[in-house]
């Protein structure tokens, strides 16, 4: 399995604007950072080495940081779809298996 | 001492596409004598559970609105009366249950209130969707319907009626149910009859099934859809290398989190890292998922894995690179990497 590239990130990122109609230029910094561009503009960043996050996400020069890239996605989304609301997956009672 | 658990099947198709007929027919099959029906008509009379000729005692007719949008509170009330009239002895000792839907619902919520409710689920399991589609007018309300193209979607078995009233079946008919759901078997009813078992004899959702399964993995090839079915798609993604079972859950929750009602259905075959002989199968509807359940052995010697989507408005180049992120970073932190 390949590590993850922050050209992975970007894509992912990029994909992730279409996928939610959501309009907005995303960048690849040179310094490894992705640039979500706009009102607000959001970076997104490898965190520190010693930290026990593992993205920093600074909106508006407000810092945030995500354990991994759920949540990544969902401070994201949540700046730029004001009418988004996450739906929590549920786990089916019923049995999937006939016993 | 474990209890049974009793199949409910789902009929749904658009108004007048032949549901009744379908479930006359599958009564009067000696097989089917201990079906229990749930009937429900949008409409201040009930007509439908008139036409049903069966023990009265097993047949419900709810006419209080359409079922997808009272979903809740009536019809698991109703599934509750009716296990409970079982086990007083107050009516037959019936071993499946039909429910019909009006032709206007939506069936995703009715999966829905299946899947979730914890008492009912200690006593059934979610069977098979069966979608009716008139041969004869079917194309119309497809593009006319939108509801009756969510029926077509979400179904797990799709049946052409009315093919006594056609000289055959439409090119053009068949190819919008293949790009709608291409995973669904199409079967064939004329004048109504249709080999019931089927239809509701097997568990659709049973990983022991597991011809079915390579059914509706073989039969998901990639679909461009026509401008008046672009808001609902199905597409396949597959993996070769083996996905760790905490990335599959993050995957699944992602999926959940940010699609919502608009995942109409996902079945999938996963080839689980920690368990390689044995797949895990999942199965998700909007953003309730089954557990994983786990297959004895993989239906061929193909160990890869196979998600299908039958979604509306869900890019598949996302759900790609969602994935491929999701694997990455799950592999990264196992690694110990940064």
């Amino acid at each position: 399995m390949n590590c993850l590239s922050i050209g992975l990130v970007h894509e992912l990122i990029t994909q992730s604007l279409a996928a939610w109609h959501i309009d907005g230029v995303v960048e690849l910094t040179n310094d490894r950072a992705i640039l979500i561009g706009g009102k607000p503009e959001i970076r997104i960043e490898p965190a520190q080495a010693r930290s026990m996050f593992r993205w920093t996400i600074t909106v508006d020069g407000r810092t945030r940081h995500a354990i991994s890239l759920l949540p990544v996605l969902r401070q994201v989304r949540e700046v730029l779809d004001p009418g988004y609301q996450a739906s929590r997956v549920r786990v089916a009672i019923s049995p999937l298996v006939r016993s | 001492m474990a209890t049974e658990l009793i199949p409910v099947s789902v009929l749904t198709g658009f108004l007048g596409s032949g549901k009744t007929t379908i479930l006359c027919h599958m009564l009067r099959q000696p097989e089917f004598s201990r079906t229990a029906v749930v009937i429900n008509e949008f409409g201040e009379v009930a007509l439908d559970h008139e036409l049903i000729e069966t023990s009265e005692d097993n047949v419900i007719a709810l006419t209080t609105g359409c079922l997808c949008c009272r979903v809740r509170v009536d019809l698991t009330q109703t599934l509750h009366d009716l296990l409970r009239r079982r086990d007083e002895g107050a009516c037959t000792r019936f071993n499946r249950i039909v429910i019909e839907t009006s032709g206007l619902a939506d069936p995703a919520p009715i999966l829905h209130a299946l899947m979730t409710d914890t008492a009912l689920a200690t006593r059934l399991v979610l069977g098979n969707v069966v979608t009716t589609v008139d041969a004869v007018a079917g194309e119309v309300t497809l593009e006319r319907e939108a509801i009756s193209r969510k029926q077509v979607a979400v179904a797990d078995r799709i049946v052409l009626s009315k093919l006594d009233l056609t000289s055959g079946i439409e090119a053009s008919l068949r190819s919008r149910l293949t790009t709608l759901n291409p995973g669904a078997p199409t079967l064939r009813a004329v004048y109504g009859q249709i080999e019931c078992d089927n239809l509701f004899g097997a568990a659709l959702h049973d990983p022991k099934t597991v011809l079915e399964i390579s059914s509706w993995l073989a039969e998901a090839p990639e679909h461009t859809p026509s401008d008046h079915d672009a808001e609902i798609k199905s597409f396949t993604i597959a993996r070769v290398e083996p996905i760790q079972a905490v990335a599959l859950t993050l995957f699944l929750e992602a999926l959940a989190e940010h699609c919502g009602a608009d995942l109409l259905r996902l079945k999938g075959i996963v080839n689980v890292a920690e368990s390689p002989q044995q797949p895990a199968v999942i199965h998700g509807v909007q953003h309730v998922f089954h557990a994983p359940a786990w297959l004895g052995h993989w239906p061929s010697d193909d160990r890869t894995s196979r998600m299908v989507f039958i979604s509306r408005r869900i890019r598949r180049q996302w759900v790609e690179v969602l994935l491929d992120a999701i694997c990455a970073e799950v592999a990264d932190v196992s690694a110990g990497n940064r």
